[in-house]
């Protein structure tokens, strides 16, 4: 067989024209005429618009257009909030800032020019006069009775409450053989900063009366619909093109402000408007994830068996709503037990407006907040109880039988194995050697930490009644005349790799070189319908759709070699190019059969012409990935500085497709998560101005402050889809922060050191040794 | 951001307090200040140039002066804007007397906004310390240039 290619690890396709610079994003493209757009943006957090002076600007030779929020108010629709809760408030959210500002960096006026020099002066010569409000920027004392209101039209700054109860909590609360733990764990507020930062071009033809938008986004189709609703324009003459997109993460899973206006001022211009979001810009301005404040308690049995879990959660949701700004937060209550069937549960939800820009999702969205919360959780209650972390985790395990496992939080785990990837990451790591290291260490007052995460995470987003915006998604495939074969997807993947494992299965569905195969993704006028690439879904649900389209044209092409070769279709293999019988006595080239289906002379009854074939893959269920990660660090005992030693990570992402792929995904999570653990925090004053907006302020993380990761799998496939594969997009941040977490202060712990928070800091550790110092 | 320090003037304090009343005085002395204007309503407008780390910029604005008692102590309310950003400012300056010199004392909160909260905060204390102590030697000096005609008089009406 020479046409096994799922589970190779196989180049990417992608990577020769990333590599060599010979990918074209947004910023690359330059059409006739094209004007360039930017933006006057708030410096303050709260404030009336006094008065706007823009006469300095528009008498800048070269400056065509000053737009503000009253020209827009009546021309453009709001900006979308797809996530439909009970009782939520939602905020008129204008493309730019009409009468008040609410974060800074808001957009309050757009300036077209004829290059983008002249446009990025004229910003400059806009006089606003504002009267500025006080700013709400605590999200606890934003949901007291006399804090100052985000929205005047609101009664208060609540956005939404969501409780989740389940089991007999009377019960619980009367049983005194109980320990409670408690804890409250920040989760900060962080950037995505993909590298391409966002960026649109609007194309209105005056003449065609069409709108083409090339758009940096991980979600075309959807952007097309919303844009088409914004715009007042009819959709079916509204096309968006995703085209290379450098990294996303969740803040391009969105409709933008920016899009918006671009799209307004082509059609008043009647010229292609560009606009490219600057650094600082993308740190104001793009979404931003997690900021939550969870207030946890785990209800414990002596023998360390959790029994309840309670948590208050605090949400800052930021100014407005984005896509699915408060929809976020709710998936950490729906993840929160972790890999732990904990029979009683109890989860209230605050979603708070304060001003400060939308978070929304990010790598994990609301899964990594979850998954620190229990994997913290577990390791206070080893502490608690003295036993071992390993001991807390596999007491509380389910067994790999108990799968299909329903929750009660409300989704049912589809299938798992927490014991084997447990254990082997232990292995991997030398546990117990470990273990004994740190008693050597600690005797000569060097502080060695191993911290654990063991994590559940919820993908393949996802059947269609519980998504916001359907959680389907559309493959096609079409052999063209010639033997080639086309797949189109709607999804977007920007990064991950899909062009490449897309090619993988329709070539080894057809028994046909890889090379024959080309995928194309992110243009609404090539592919016809999809949702997009986000929630860990591409390759589960997308992959499925190709699979299956695929399939379909193994279907078509086997009864017209059936029917030439007198054999049943049912005997047909396709292999090597070939169209033939098992034993290979009866056999068409690949080529032939196609050129059946085109030419079309002796076609079998009721078979039409031409060989494309499509399927809309709609899955019965999310899947959940799983995993076990150890962290090894040592802590400077004099400066408080963490060094990262070893990185153990053991993942089950369910079937893998291609190993390369499952690699970069999880390196890369790794660095995210990680870097929250250890340094991002996107952070505002008191006034609520940004004071980390550059990257010198905020402190992405850099390769050379990573060790190697040893990384390794298992693989427990997954019913919900043919292919069995999980997704694994944002396993290796929703695993590693607890991890790093864990083991700082395990490095710690003898201290007296209980709990530290993110980001851990060289100053707050230094700062905890002096105390702890101080007491000895 | 807090502001809080004091300096030492050589000078008697009637002298010192006219000297921190005095636009053109003032004008010399405040590092980048390109226009310092009396206005009709007893307030100032200012036009000053500053450089925080990376971001420089113009700057226009008005500075008031609040409850005199002179020649002890007035209050000082600063407001600003310029490129990509705006500063706000409210403090106390106190003078007292200390063996024939005057020492100047102040404390106030200040508020940033915009580009030099965004990208300068790590720098900003540092900065605003060093732009006062400027103020202060260079007002020293001007005080000091201008001791004859700073002679003791009647303390002044604002």
């Amino acid at each position: 067989m020479s046409t096994k290619l799922l589970g190779e690890r196989i180049k990417r396709k992608e990577d020769p024209r990333l590599i060599q610079g010979r990918a074209h994003y947004v910023d690359d493209l330059k059409l006739d005429g094209m004007l360039y757009m930017s933006f006057v943006r708030s410096v303050y957090a709260y404030a009336r618009i006094k008065s706007i002076d823009a006469a300095a600007a528009k008498s800048l030779p070269g400056v065509l257009e000053v737009i503000t929020g009253a020209d827009i108010k009546d021309q453009l629709g709001l900006i979308p909030c797809a996530a439909g809760m009970e009782g939520l408030k939602i905020p008129k959210h204008y493309c730019l800032a009409v009468d008040t500002v609410r974060y800074v960096g808001e957009p309050v006026v757009a300036i077209v020019a004829k290059d983008r020099y002249t446009a990025r002066d004229a910003v400059d010569k806009v006089e606003i006069t504002y009267d500025p409000l006080t700013p709400v920027t605590d999200p606890e004392s934003a949901l007291g009775k006399d804090s100052p209101r985000v929205h005047e039209e609101f009664s208060d700054n609540l956005a939404f409450v969501a409780k989740l109860e389940a089991g007999d909590w009377k019960a619980l609360e009367a049983d005194s053989t109980l320990k409670i733990v408690k804890q409250r764990l920040i989760n900060q507020r962080l950037a995505p900063a993909s590298i391409e930062t966002r960026g649109v071009i609007a194309s209105y033809s005056l003449g065609e009366e069409t709108l083409t938008v090339w758009s940096s986004t991980q979600i075309p189709h959807l952007l097309k619909t919303q844009l088409a609703i914004l715009t007042r324009t009819d959709e079916s003459r509204v096309r968006v093109i995703a085209p290379e997109v450098g990294g996303a993460f969740g803040s391009k899973l969105n409709v933008y402000a920016e899009e918006g206006v671009a799209c307004y001022a082509s059609h008043r211009l009647g010229k292609p408007v560009k606009w490219i979001e600057g650094r600082r810009e993308n740190l104001l301005g793009t979404i931003h994830g997690r900021d939550q404040i969870n207030d946890l308690e785990l209800y414990v049995k002596p023998d360390g068996k959790v029994v309840g879990l309670k948590c208050n959660i605090i949400a800052d949701l930021g100014a407005y709503h984005q896509l699915l700004t408060p929809a976020i937060p709710t998936l950490t209550a729906l993840m929160i037990v972790g890999c732990y069937n904990i029979p009683n549960v109890w989860v209230e939800t605050k979603g708070v407006f304060t001003n400060k820009m939308a978070t929304d999702a990010y790598r994990g969205a609301g899964r990594p907040e979850a998954t620190y919360i229990i994997e913290r959780g577990m390791d206070l209650v080893a502490r608690e109880l003295n036993m071992d972390p390993v001991d807390v985790r596999m007491k509380n395990f389910p067994e790999p039988k108990d799968f299909p496992l329903a929750l009660p939080t409300g989704v049912t785990y589809d299938t798992a194995n927490y014991q084997k990837t447990l254990k082997k990451v232990l292995k991997l790591a030398h546990y117990p050697t470990l273990r004994k290291e740190q008693e050597r260490l600690r005797k000569k007052g060097k502080y060695l930490g191993i911290g654990l995460s063991t994590y559940v995470e919820i993908c393949a987003m996802g059947p269609s009644s519980r998504m916001p915006a359907g959680g389907w998604e559309f493959g096609m495939v079409r052999v063209e005349p010639t033997g080639k074969v086309t797949v189109y997807s709607g999804t977007s993947p920007h990064g991950q790799g899909e062009e490449t494992s897309f090619a993988q299965i329709t070539a080894e569905g057809l028994g046909i070189p890889f090379d024959d195969v080309t995928v194309y993704h992110g243009d609404t006028s090539v592919v016809q319908h999809g949702i997009g690439t986000f929630g860990s879904r591409t390759t589960a649900v997308g992959g499925t759709a190709v699979f299956r389209a695929t399939e379909r044209i193994r279907k078509k092409m086997a009864r017209l070699a059936a029917h030439r070769l007198g054999v049943k279709p049912g005997d047909l293999e396709f292999r090597d190019g070939k169209v033939e019988t098992s034993d290979g006595s009866k056999s068409m080239a690949f080529g032939d059969v196609v050129g059946e289906a085109y030419y079309a002379r002796q076609l079998p009854p009721g078979v039409e012409p031409g060989l494309t074939e499509q399927y809309v893959f709609e899955p019965a269920n999310y899947t959940f990935p799983f995993g076990a990660h150890v962290a090894v660090t040592e802590v400077d005992a004099e400066t408080g500085e963490i060094a990262l030693r070893n990185y153990y990570a053991v993942d089950d992402c369910g079937r893998i497709l291609n190993p390369l792929l499952v690699d970069g995904q999880i390196h890369g999570g790794l660095a995210q998560g990680i870097g929250q653990a250890l340094w991002e925090e996107l952070v505002y004053d008191e006034n609520g101005q940004v004071v980390t907006g550059s990257l010198m302020d905020y402190a992405l993380p850099k390769a050379h402050q990573f060790p190697w990761f040893d990384t390794q799998t298992t693989e427990t496939r997954t019913p919900v889809n043919p292919l069995g594969v999980k997704g694994v997009g944002e396993a290796g941040t929703i695993g590693s922060t607890p991890a790093i977490v864990n083991s700082v202060v395990d490095a710690l712990q003898h201290l007296g050191v209980r709990h530290i928070d993110m980001p851990l800091k060289p100053e707050k550790i230094w700062k905890i040794l002096k105390t702890v110092d101080g007491r000895q | 951001m807090k502001i809080e320090g004091n300096h030492k003037i050589p000078a008697p304090r009637d002298v010192v307090w006219r000297g921190l009343l005095d636009p053109a005085v003032l004008a010399r002395a405040v590092p980048g200040c390109e226009k310092l204007e009396a206005q009709p309503d007893g307030s100032y407008r200012a036009e000053m140039s500053v450089g925080i780390a990376a971001v420089k910029g113009k700057y226009h604005g008005r500075i008031e002066i609040l409850d005199p008692v002179p020649p002890e102590r007035y209050r000082m309310k600063v407001e600003g804007q310029g490129t990509g950003g705006f500063v706000k400012g409210e403090g106390v300056l106190t003078l007292a007397e200390q063996g024939g010199e005057t020492v100047v004392s102040y404390s106030g909160e200040a508020q940033v906004g915009g580009i030099i909260a965004n990208v300068g905060q790590r720098l900003l204390q540092g900065a605003a310390r060093q732009i006062v102590s400027r103020f202060f030697e260079a007002f020293a000096r001007e005080i000091a240039a201008h001791a004859p005609t700073a002679a003791p008089g009647p303390p002044v009406e604002v």
